[in-house]
Protein backbone atom coordinates (compact mmCIF):
# COMPACT_ATOMS: atom_id res chain seq x y z
CA UNK A 1 0.00 0.00 0.00
CA UNK A 2 2.84 2.50 1.05
CA UNK A 3 4.69 1.64 -1.94
CA UNK A 4 1.45 2.09 -4.26
CA UNK A 5 1.35 5.34 -2.68
CA UNK A 6 4.90 6.38 -2.92
CA UNK A 7 4.65 5.49 -6.57
CA UNK A 8 1.24 7.73 -7.26
CA UNK A 9 2.82 10.13 -5.68
CA UNK A 10 5.60 10.18 -7.76
CA UNK A 11 4.15 9.89 -11.08
CA UNK A 12 1.55 12.36 -9.85
CA UNK A 13 4.50 14.99 -9.33
CA UNK A 14 6.60 14.12 -12.90
CA UNK A 15 3.18 14.79 -14.58
CA UNK A 16 2.82 18.10 -12.64
CA UNK A 17 6.82 19.19 -12.92
CA UNK A 18 6.14 17.88 -16.66
CA UNK A 19 2.93 20.43 -17.21
CA UNK A 20 4.91 22.85 -15.51
CA UNK A 21 7.85 23.14 -17.68
CA UNK A 22 5.60 22.59 -21.28
CA UNK A 23 3.84 26.14 -19.42
CA UNK A 24 7.41 27.77 -19.15
CA UNK A 25 8.08 26.65 -22.51
CA UNK A 26 4.87 27.95 -23.87
CA UNK A 27 5.51 31.30 -21.87
CA UNK A 28 8.72 31.61 -23.10
CA UNK A 29 7.59 31.59 -26.57
CA UNK A 30 4.58 33.86 -26.32
CA UNK A 31 6.93 36.47 -25.29
CA UNK A 32 9.39 35.96 -28.18
CA UNK A 33 6.15 36.19 -30.31
CA UNK A 34 4.81 39.53 -28.16
CA UNK A 35 8.74 40.81 -28.63
CA UNK A 36 8.64 40.35 -32.71
CA UNK A 37 5.92 43.04 -33.07
CA UNK A 38 8.06 45.71 -31.61
CA UNK A 39 11.23 44.77 -32.46
CA UNK A 40 13.52 43.35 -35.19
CA UNK A 41 14.99 39.64 -35.88
CA UNK A 42 13.40 37.88 -33.12
CA UNK A 43 11.70 34.98 -34.93
CA UNK A 44 14.27 33.50 -37.75
CA UNK A 45 12.24 34.12 -40.93
CA UNK A 46 14.11 31.89 -42.90
CA UNK A 47 13.80 29.01 -40.58
CA UNK A 48 9.97 29.63 -39.85
CA UNK A 49 9.68 29.40 -43.87
CA UNK A 50 11.41 26.09 -43.61
CA UNK A 51 9.15 24.76 -41.32
CA UNK A 52 5.89 26.68 -43.23
CA UNK A 53 7.10 24.42 -46.21
CA UNK A 54 7.95 21.06 -44.92
CA UNK A 55 4.78 21.42 -42.23
CA UNK A 56 2.43 22.84 -45.15
CA UNK A 57 2.88 21.57 -48.49
CA UNK A 58 5.02 18.40 -47.92
CA UNK A 59 2.65 17.36 -45.59
CA UNK A 60 -0.52 18.00 -48.03
CA UNK A 61 -0.69 14.18 -49.46
CA UNK A 62 -0.12 12.24 -46.63
CA UNK A 63 -3.10 14.34 -45.01
CA UNK A 64 -5.03 14.41 -47.85
CA UNK A 65 -5.10 10.95 -48.62
CA UNK A 66 -6.13 9.68 -45.04
CA UNK A 67 -8.76 12.74 -45.13
CA UNK A 68 -10.13 10.82 -48.08
CA UNK A 69 -10.48 7.35 -46.83
CA UNK A 70 -11.43 8.77 -43.75
CA UNK A 71 -14.58 10.48 -45.44
CA UNK A 72 -15.64 7.09 -47.42
CA UNK A 73 -15.30 4.69 -44.09
CA UNK A 74 -17.83 7.48 -42.55
CA UNK A 75 -20.27 7.26 -45.03
CA UNK A 76 -20.42 3.76 -45.50
CA UNK A 77 -20.89 2.69 -42.03
CA UNK A 78 -23.17 5.98 -41.57
CA UNK A 79 -25.47 4.74 -44.52
CA UNK A 80 -25.67 1.61 -42.86
CA UNK A 81 -27.41 2.69 -40.11
CA UNK A 82 -29.07 5.61 -41.08
CA UNK A 83 -30.76 3.31 -43.73
CA UNK A 84 -32.21 1.01 -41.08
CA UNK A 85 -34.26 4.48 -40.23
CA UNK A 86 -35.19 4.86 -43.89
CA UNK A 87 -32.99 8.21 -43.40
CA UNK A 88 -30.33 7.25 -46.21
CA UNK A 89 -30.33 11.03 -46.76
CA UNK A 90 -29.08 12.21 -43.94
CA UNK A 91 -25.46 10.45 -45.12
CA UNK A 92 -24.26 13.84 -46.23
CA UNK A 93 -25.21 16.01 -43.43
CA UNK A 94 -23.53 13.33 -40.52
CA UNK A 95 -20.29 13.27 -42.78
CA UNK A 96 -20.10 16.98 -43.17
CA UNK A 97 -20.53 18.17 -39.83
CA UNK A 98 -18.30 15.01 -37.96
CA UNK A 99 -15.61 16.26 -40.70
CA UNK A 100 -15.76 19.99 -40.05
CA UNK A 101 -16.33 19.61 -36.15
CA UNK A 102 -14.10 16.19 -35.06
CA UNK A 103 -12.71 14.38 -37.61
CA UNK A 104 -11.06 17.35 -39.23
CA UNK A 105 -8.75 18.56 -36.90
CA UNK A 106 -8.33 15.17 -35.07
CA UNK A 107 -7.08 13.06 -38.19
CA UNK A 108 -4.90 16.54 -39.15
CA UNK A 109 -3.41 16.85 -35.77
CA UNK A 110 -2.68 13.14 -35.44
CA UNK A 111 -1.50 12.28 -38.72
CA UNK A 112 0.93 15.68 -38.19
CA UNK A 113 2.21 14.60 -34.58
CA UNK A 114 3.39 11.49 -36.07
CA UNK A 115 4.90 12.87 -39.07
CA UNK A 116 6.28 16.34 -37.79
CA UNK A 117 5.99 15.93 -33.63
CA UNK A 118 8.42 13.02 -34.47
CA UNK A 119 10.48 14.85 -36.22
CA UNK A 120 11.20 18.13 -34.45
CA UNK A 121 11.52 16.06 -31.04
CA UNK A 122 14.03 14.05 -32.99
CA UNK A 123 15.86 17.14 -34.69
CA UNK A 124 16.58 18.90 -31.76
CA UNK A 125 17.43 15.51 -29.66
CA UNK A 126 20.04 15.31 -31.80
CA UNK A 127 21.24 19.19 -31.60
CA UNK A 128 21.27 18.47 -28.14
CA UNK A 129 23.37 15.38 -28.30
CA UNK A 130 25.90 16.87 -30.84
CA UNK A 131 26.35 20.10 -28.84
CA UNK A 132 24.57 22.25 -31.28
CA UNK A 133 22.52 23.49 -28.79
CA UNK A 134 25.33 24.18 -26.66
CA UNK A 135 26.68 25.98 -29.54
CA UNK A 136 23.62 28.03 -30.14
CA UNK A 137 24.06 29.33 -26.27
CA UNK A 138 27.50 30.20 -26.14
CA UNK A 139 27.17 32.37 -29.30
CA UNK A 140 24.33 34.28 -26.93
CA UNK A 141 21.52 33.07 -28.89
CA UNK A 142 18.75 31.80 -27.15
CA UNK A 143 17.72 27.95 -28.31
CA UNK A 144 13.88 28.39 -27.38
CA UNK A 145 14.19 31.81 -29.22
CA UNK A 146 16.13 30.16 -32.34
CA UNK A 147 14.40 27.05 -32.54
CA UNK A 148 11.22 26.85 -30.73
CA UNK A 149 9.66 29.94 -31.79
CA UNK A 150 9.59 29.29 -35.76
CA UNK A 151 8.13 25.54 -35.19
CA UNK A 152 5.44 26.41 -33.47
CA UNK A 153 4.28 29.48 -35.01
CA UNK A 154 5.14 27.46 -38.33
CA UNK A 155 2.44 24.41 -37.30
CA UNK A 156 -0.01 27.05 -35.83
CA UNK A 157 -0.36 28.34 -39.13
CA UNK A 158 -0.06 25.47 -40.97
CA UNK A 159 -1.98 23.22 -39.10
CA UNK A 160 -5.20 24.81 -39.62
CA UNK A 161 -4.81 24.70 -43.17
CA UNK A 162 -4.36 21.91 -43.60
CA UNK A 163 -7.59 20.90 -40.85
CA UNK A 164 -9.50 22.93 -43.94
CA UNK A 165 -7.71 19.94 -46.60
CA UNK A 166 -8.68 17.01 -44.78
CA UNK A 167 -12.25 18.75 -44.03
CA UNK A 168 -12.89 19.34 -47.68
CA UNK A 169 -11.55 16.39 -48.96
CA UNK A 170 -13.34 14.15 -46.37
CA UNK A 171 -16.50 15.50 -47.53
CA UNK A 172 -15.75 14.96 -51.24
CA UNK A 173 -15.17 10.86 -50.01
CA UNK A 174 -18.12 11.01 -48.53
CA UNK A 175 -20.08 12.39 -51.73
CA UNK A 176 -18.39 9.94 -54.00
CA UNK A 177 -19.12 7.11 -52.05
CA UNK A 178 -22.77 8.60 -51.38
CA UNK A 179 -23.21 9.63 -54.51
CA UNK A 180 -22.26 6.09 -56.43
CA UNK A 181 -22.07 3.52 -53.78
CA UNK A 182 -24.96 4.30 -52.06
CA UNK A 183 -26.99 5.82 -54.70
CA UNK A 184 -27.98 8.85 -52.73
CA UNK A 185 -29.01 11.84 -55.46
CA UNK A 186 -26.20 14.14 -55.82
CA UNK A 187 -28.11 17.03 -55.76
CA UNK A 188 -30.19 16.04 -52.54
CA UNK A 189 -26.60 14.84 -50.80
CA UNK A 190 -25.45 18.59 -51.23
CA UNK A 191 -28.30 20.33 -50.44
CA UNK A 192 -28.80 17.93 -47.00
CA UNK A 193 -24.71 18.90 -46.24
CA UNK A 194 -25.16 22.28 -46.65
CA UNK A 195 -28.58 22.61 -44.52
CA UNK A 196 -26.78 20.49 -41.54
CA UNK A 197 -23.34 22.07 -41.58
CA UNK A 198 -23.31 25.91 -39.62
CA UNK A 199 -20.29 28.10 -39.42
CA UNK A 200 -19.95 27.52 -36.08
CA UNK A 201 -19.04 23.70 -36.63
CA UNK A 202 -16.74 24.64 -39.46
CA UNK A 203 -14.60 27.70 -36.75
CA UNK A 204 -14.79 25.85 -33.48
CA UNK A 205 -12.85 23.01 -36.07
CA UNK A 206 -10.49 25.29 -36.71
CA UNK A 207 -10.10 26.39 -33.11
CA UNK A 208 -9.47 22.97 -31.82
CA UNK A 209 -6.75 22.17 -34.40
CA UNK A 210 -5.43 25.66 -33.21
CA UNK A 211 -5.03 24.64 -29.95
CA UNK A 212 -3.68 21.24 -30.93
CA UNK A 213 -0.70 22.38 -32.84
CA UNK A 214 0.05 24.72 -30.13
CA UNK A 215 0.61 21.26 -27.93
CA UNK A 216 2.30 19.26 -30.78
CA UNK A 217 4.56 21.44 -31.26
CA UNK A 218 5.65 22.43 -27.69
CA UNK A 219 5.52 18.71 -26.25
CA UNK A 220 8.08 18.02 -29.00
CA UNK A 221 10.44 20.58 -28.76
CA UNK A 222 10.26 19.91 -25.08
CA UNK A 223 10.45 16.46 -25.54
CA UNK A 224 13.77 17.48 -27.89
CA UNK A 225 15.66 19.75 -25.21
CA UNK A 226 15.09 17.31 -22.79
CA UNK A 227 17.52 15.17 -24.43
CA UNK A 228 20.80 13.83 -22.29
CA UNK A 229 23.20 11.49 -23.93
CA UNK A 230 23.01 9.75 -26.91
CA UNK A 231 20.89 8.44 -29.96
CA UNK A 232 19.12 5.57 -27.00
CA UNK A 233 18.01 9.05 -25.53
CA UNK A 234 16.93 10.89 -28.83
CA UNK A 235 14.56 7.56 -29.64
CA UNK A 236 12.57 8.07 -26.47
CA UNK A 237 12.06 11.54 -27.15
CA UNK A 238 10.95 10.76 -30.63
CA UNK A 239 8.71 8.36 -29.03
CA UNK A 240 7.25 10.18 -26.06
CA UNK A 241 6.73 13.24 -28.25
CA UNK A 242 4.24 11.47 -30.38
CA UNK A 243 2.53 9.49 -27.55
CA UNK A 244 1.83 12.44 -25.19
CA UNK A 245 0.79 14.31 -28.22
CA UNK A 246 -1.97 11.91 -29.26
CA UNK A 247 -2.75 11.46 -25.58
CA UNK A 248 -3.10 15.22 -25.02
CA UNK A 249 -4.76 16.02 -28.22
CA UNK A 250 -7.54 13.47 -27.37
CA UNK A 251 -7.93 14.72 -23.65
CA UNK A 252 -7.72 18.41 -24.94
CA UNK A 253 -10.38 17.32 -27.68
CA UNK A 254 -13.03 15.77 -25.12
CA UNK A 255 -12.78 19.16 -22.72
CA UNK A 256 -12.90 21.08 -25.77
CA UNK A 257 -15.74 19.87 -27.23
CA UNK A 258 -17.72 19.68 -23.75
CA UNK A 259 -16.88 23.58 -23.51
CA UNK A 260 -17.72 24.28 -27.11
CA UNK A 261 -21.16 22.59 -26.96
CA UNK A 262 -22.31 22.26 -23.24
CA UNK A 263 -20.64 24.98 -21.49
CA UNK A 264 -21.14 27.59 -23.80
CA UNK A 265 -24.43 29.56 -24.68
CA UNK A 266 -25.46 28.06 -28.74
CA UNK B 1 49.13 47.07 -15.41
CA UNK B 2 46.41 46.25 -12.98
CA UNK B 3 45.22 42.91 -12.17
CA UNK B 4 42.01 42.86 -14.47
CA UNK B 5 44.33 44.27 -17.64
CA UNK B 6 46.51 41.19 -16.99
CA UNK B 7 44.37 38.75 -16.68
CA UNK B 8 40.84 38.08 -18.90
CA UNK B 9 39.62 35.19 -16.74
CA UNK B 10 39.84 34.95 -13.00
CA UNK B 11 38.11 32.01 -11.32
CA UNK B 12 38.03 31.91 -7.74
CA UNK B 13 37.08 29.27 -5.37
CA UNK B 14 35.05 27.50 -8.03
CA UNK B 15 33.06 24.52 -6.44
CA UNK B 16 30.93 22.35 -8.57
CA UNK B 17 28.67 19.22 -7.15
CA UNK B 18 26.14 16.56 -8.53
CA UNK B 19 24.67 15.29 -5.91
CA UNK B 20 27.11 13.58 -3.86
CA UNK B 21 30.09 14.02 -6.43
CA UNK B 22 32.11 16.89 -6.32
CA UNK B 23 33.49 17.01 -9.50
CA UNK B 24 35.42 20.73 -8.91
CA UNK B 25 36.83 21.03 -5.74
CA UNK B 26 37.93 24.64 -5.14
CA UNK B 27 39.52 25.63 -8.39
CA UNK B 28 41.71 29.12 -8.23
CA UNK B 29 43.06 30.14 -11.86
CA UNK B 30 44.18 32.71 -13.81
CA UNK B 31 43.94 33.18 -17.17
CA UNK B 32 46.52 35.64 -19.04
CA UNK B 33 45.23 38.29 -21.95
CA UNK B 34 46.60 37.38 -24.97
CA UNK B 35 47.87 34.11 -24.44
CA UNK B 36 47.31 30.07 -24.51
CA UNK B 37 46.01 28.78 -21.35
CA UNK B 38 46.23 25.12 -21.46
CA UNK B 39 44.10 23.16 -19.13
CA UNK B 40 45.34 19.46 -18.82
CA UNK B 41 44.14 16.46 -16.81
CA UNK B 42 43.06 13.16 -17.09
CA UNK B 43 39.32 11.86 -18.34
CA UNK B 44 37.20 13.09 -15.82
CA UNK B 45 39.33 15.20 -13.47
CA UNK B 46 37.00 18.09 -14.16
CA UNK B 47 38.59 19.92 -17.26
CA UNK B 48 35.67 19.93 -19.28
CA UNK B 49 33.70 20.63 -16.23
CA UNK B 50 35.57 24.01 -15.98
CA UNK B 51 35.47 24.70 -19.32
CA UNK B 52 31.70 24.90 -19.10
CA UNK B 53 31.72 27.11 -16.45
CA UNK B 54 33.71 29.11 -18.24
CA UNK B 55 31.12 29.97 -20.83
CA UNK B 56 28.27 29.98 -18.19
CA UNK B 57 26.87 25.89 -19.34
CA UNK B 58 26.93 25.45 -15.83
CA UNK B 59 26.41 27.38 -12.49
CA UNK B 60 29.03 26.45 -9.97
CA UNK B 61 27.72 25.24 -6.61
CA UNK B 62 29.82 27.85 -4.90
CA UNK B 63 32.72 30.33 -6.01
CA UNK B 64 33.22 33.08 -8.63
CA UNK B 65 34.46 33.69 -11.96
CA UNK B 66 35.40 36.98 -13.22
CA UNK B 67 35.80 37.97 -16.87
CA UNK B 68 37.42 41.15 -17.55
CA UNK B 69 36.46 42.08 -13.97
CA UNK B 70 32.44 40.94 -14.46
CA UNK B 71 31.25 38.25 -11.76
CA UNK B 72 29.54 36.09 -14.20
CA UNK B 73 27.92 33.57 -11.96
CA UNK B 74 24.21 34.18 -11.61
CA UNK B 75 24.45 37.01 -13.81
CA UNK B 76 21.01 36.88 -16.33
CA UNK B 77 20.54 35.93 -19.90
CA UNK B 78 20.68 39.64 -21.37
CA UNK B 79 24.18 40.49 -19.22
CA UNK B 80 25.14 37.00 -19.98
CA UNK B 81 24.89 37.26 -23.51
CA UNK B 82 26.98 40.93 -23.49
CA UNK B 83 29.72 38.57 -22.14
CA UNK B 84 29.83 36.05 -24.49
CA UNK B 85 29.76 38.18 -27.48
CA UNK B 86 33.36 38.67 -25.85
CA UNK B 87 33.74 34.86 -26.43
CA UNK B 88 34.30 31.90 -29.78
CA UNK B 89 33.83 28.27 -29.02
CA UNK B 90 35.44 25.31 -30.73
CA UNK B 91 32.95 22.33 -29.44
CA UNK B 92 34.74 18.68 -29.77
CA UNK B 93 32.78 17.33 -31.96
CA UNK B 94 32.63 20.75 -33.70
CA UNK B 95 28.90 21.56 -33.12
CA UNK B 96 28.38 22.62 -36.71
CA UNK B 97 24.79 23.20 -37.52
CA UNK B 98 23.84 20.08 -39.60
CA UNK B 99 20.58 21.52 -42.23
CA UNK B 100 22.92 24.45 -42.79
CA UNK B 101 25.94 24.62 -45.20
CA UNK B 102 29.63 25.36 -44.23
CA UNK B 103 29.05 29.23 -45.59
CA UNK B 104 25.48 29.61 -43.25
CA UNK B 105 27.04 27.99 -40.04
CA UNK B 106 29.95 30.91 -40.29
CA UNK B 107 27.29 33.42 -40.94
CA UNK B 108 25.15 32.34 -38.06
CA UNK B 109 26.45 34.74 -35.41
CA UNK B 110 27.03 37.63 -37.92
CA UNK B 111 23.12 37.74 -38.72
CA UNK B 112 21.86 37.12 -35.11
CA UNK B 113 23.74 39.93 -33.86
CA UNK B 114 24.92 42.56 -36.36
CA UNK B 115 22.78 44.48 -38.65
CA UNK B 116 25.18 43.88 -41.81
CA UNK B 117 23.98 43.58 -44.96
CA UNK B 118 24.19 40.03 -46.70
CA UNK B 119 26.49 41.16 -49.14
CA UNK B 120 28.65 42.21 -46.38
CA UNK B 121 28.40 38.89 -44.60
CA UNK B 122 29.36 37.03 -47.51
CA UNK B 123 32.75 38.68 -47.51
CA UNK B 124 32.86 38.01 -44.10
CA UNK B 125 32.12 34.39 -44.20
CA UNK B 126 34.69 34.29 -47.12
CA UNK B 127 37.71 35.95 -44.87
CA UNK B 128 36.89 33.89 -41.74
CA UNK B 129 37.55 31.25 -44.05
CA UNK B 130 40.27 32.30 -45.48
CA UNK B 131 41.54 32.50 -42.09
CA UNK B 132 41.74 28.69 -41.73
CA UNK B 133 42.51 27.64 -44.78
CA UNK B 134 38.91 26.83 -46.36
CA UNK B 135 38.37 29.14 -49.24
CA UNK B 136 35.43 28.17 -51.84
CA UNK B 137 33.80 25.50 -49.16
CA UNK B 138 31.13 28.14 -48.47
CA UNK B 139 28.24 25.73 -49.80
CA UNK B 140 29.41 22.44 -48.81
CA UNK B 141 27.38 20.82 -46.58
CA UNK B 142 28.85 19.57 -43.08
CA UNK B 143 28.46 15.68 -43.84
CA UNK B 144 30.13 16.18 -46.57
CA UNK B 145 33.57 17.95 -45.71
CA UNK B 146 36.16 15.52 -42.81
CA UNK B 147 36.31 15.91 -39.47
CA UNK B 148 39.04 18.27 -39.60
CA UNK B 149 37.66 20.33 -42.23
CA UNK B 150 34.07 20.50 -39.88
CA UNK B 151 37.12 21.80 -37.10
CA UNK B 152 38.28 24.15 -39.20
CA UNK B 153 34.92 25.78 -40.02
CA UNK B 154 33.48 25.26 -36.11
CA UNK B 155 36.91 27.57 -35.55
CA UNK B 156 35.69 30.03 -38.07
CA UNK B 157 32.06 30.59 -36.83
CA UNK B 158 33.83 30.76 -33.41
CA UNK B 159 36.20 33.84 -34.86
CA UNK B 160 33.38 35.40 -37.10
CA UNK B 161 32.61 38.16 -34.45
CA UNK B 162 36.30 38.48 -33.42
CA UNK B 163 36.26 37.70 -30.15
CA UNK B 164 38.67 38.61 -27.18
CA UNK B 165 38.70 34.91 -26.20
CA UNK B 166 38.38 31.46 -28.04
CA UNK B 167 37.48 28.20 -25.98
CA UNK B 168 38.97 25.28 -27.38
CA UNK B 169 37.34 21.54 -26.02
CA UNK B 170 39.67 18.70 -27.09
CA UNK B 171 40.32 20.46 -30.35
CA UNK B 172 42.66 17.37 -31.39
CA UNK B 173 40.69 14.85 -30.48
CA UNK B 174 39.66 12.17 -32.80
CA UNK B 175 41.95 13.93 -35.45
CA UNK B 176 45.26 12.15 -37.10
CA UNK B 177 48.51 13.96 -35.95
CA UNK B 178 48.73 15.69 -38.90
CA UNK B 179 45.80 17.44 -39.12
CA UNK B 180 45.49 17.58 -35.29
CA UNK B 181 49.29 19.70 -35.62
CA UNK B 182 47.35 21.97 -38.13
CA UNK B 183 45.09 22.65 -35.85
CA UNK B 184 47.20 23.84 -33.15
CA UNK B 185 49.09 25.75 -35.52
CA UNK B 186 46.11 27.71 -36.72
CA UNK B 187 45.95 28.03 -32.52
CA UNK B 188 49.13 29.61 -32.51
CA UNK B 189 48.51 31.88 -35.41
CA UNK B 190 44.99 33.22 -34.55
CA UNK B 191 46.43 34.05 -30.91
CA UNK B 192 49.17 35.75 -32.45
CA UNK B 193 47.70 37.55 -35.44
CA UNK B 194 44.33 38.34 -33.64
CA UNK B 195 45.69 38.81 -30.54
CA UNK B 196 43.33 36.28 -29.15
CA UNK B 197 43.38 35.05 -25.10
CA UNK B 198 42.98 31.09 -25.68
CA UNK B 199 41.82 28.50 -23.45
CA UNK B 200 42.77 25.17 -24.66
CA UNK B 201 40.86 21.75 -22.67
CA UNK B 202 43.29 19.03 -23.84
CA UNK B 203 44.90 15.56 -22.45
CA UNK B 204 47.92 15.90 -25.41
CA UNK B 205 51.02 16.59 -24.11
CA UNK B 206 52.53 17.25 -27.45
CA UNK B 207 49.95 19.58 -28.63
CA UNK B 208 49.86 21.29 -25.24
CA UNK B 209 54.26 21.36 -25.20
CA UNK B 210 53.60 22.59 -28.42
CA UNK B 211 51.52 25.38 -28.10
CA UNK B 212 50.90 26.47 -24.61
CA UNK B 213 52.29 29.70 -23.00
CA UNK B 214 51.16 28.20 -19.69
CA UNK B 215 49.63 24.64 -18.60
CA UNK B 216 47.35 23.86 -15.71
CA UNK B 217 46.93 20.82 -14.52
CA UNK B 218 43.45 19.54 -12.86
CA UNK B 219 43.70 16.21 -10.85
CA UNK B 220 40.24 14.62 -9.12
CA UNK B 221 39.05 18.51 -9.35
CA UNK B 222 41.73 20.11 -7.84
CA UNK B 223 44.38 22.28 -9.48
CA UNK B 224 47.71 19.78 -9.46
CA UNK B 225 49.96 22.10 -11.10
CA UNK B 226 50.08 25.92 -13.29
CA UNK B 227 53.00 26.63 -14.88
CA UNK B 228 54.75 27.02 -18.07
CA UNK B 229 55.58 24.30 -20.49
CA UNK B 230 59.10 24.08 -19.19
CA UNK B 231 58.20 24.20 -15.67
CA UNK B 232 55.52 21.34 -15.99
CA UNK B 233 58.43 18.91 -17.83
CA UNK B 234 60.45 19.27 -14.73
CA UNK B 235 58.18 18.94 -12.53
CA UNK B 236 58.64 16.67 -9.47
CA UNK B 237 55.33 15.67 -8.71
CA UNK B 238 55.11 11.98 -9.36
CA UNK B 239 51.47 11.93 -11.23
CA UNK B 240 52.18 14.98 -13.31
CA UNK B 241 55.60 12.57 -14.55
CA UNK B 242 53.22 9.82 -14.97
CA UNK B 243 51.01 11.43 -17.27
CA UNK B 244 53.81 13.65 -19.51
CA UNK B 245 54.87 10.53 -20.23
CA UNK B 246 51.74 8.34 -20.54
CA UNK B 247 53.02 5.20 -18.32
CA UNK B 248 50.20 2.67 -17.42
CA UNK B 249 52.07 1.99 -14.06
CA UNK B 250 53.11 4.61 -11.81
CA UNK B 251 50.75 6.51 -8.96
CA UNK B 252 47.62 5.55 -10.57
CA UNK B 253 48.26 2.16 -10.65
CA UNK B 254 46.66 0.11 -13.95
CA UNK B 255 45.76 -2.86 -11.43
CA UNK B 256 44.72 -2.66 -8.01
CA UNK B 257 46.20 -4.96 -5.34
CA UNK B 258 43.36 -7.17 -3.90
CA UNK B 259 43.19 -4.76 -0.52
CA UNK B 260 43.33 -1.73 -2.19
CA UNK B 261 40.31 -2.91 -4.20
CA UNK B 262 38.54 -3.89 -0.89
CA UNK B 263 39.23 -0.53 0.60
CA UNK B 264 37.75 1.08 -2.25
CA UNK B 265 34.65 -1.25 -1.80
CA UNK B 266 33.80 -0.84 1.74
CA UNK B 267 34.48 3.15 1.77
CA UNK B 268 31.87 3.67 -0.92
Amino acid sequence: MKEFAGKTGQSTFFILAGVARLWNLGAAVAGYTLSSFFKKKVIPKEALFRQMVLIGIDSTAIVSLVGASVGTVLALQAAYSLKTFGALMYTGSLVCVAMARELGPLIASIVISGRIGARMAAEIGTMMVQEEVDALTTMGINPIRYLVVPRVLALALMLPCLTVIVDIVGMVGGWAIGTTGLGINSTLYIAKSIEALCLKDIYTGLLKSFIFSILIALVSCHQGLSVSGGADAVGKATTQAVVISIVLIIVVDCLATAVIYYALPT
Amino acid sequence: MSESEQHVIEVKDLVKRFGDLTVLNGINVKIPRGKITVIMGGSGCGKTTLLRHLIALHQPTSGAILVDGTNIVGLNEKDMNAVRRKFGMLFQGSALFNSMTVGENVAVPLKEHTDLSPEIIRIIVRVKLELVGLTGFEDFMPHQISGGMKKRVALARAIALDPKIVFYDEPGAGLDPITASMIDRLILDLSKKLNITSVVVSHEMKSAFRIADQIIILHKGKVLQIGTAEEVKNSKDSYVQQFIQGESEGVIPFKQTSEAYLKGLLST
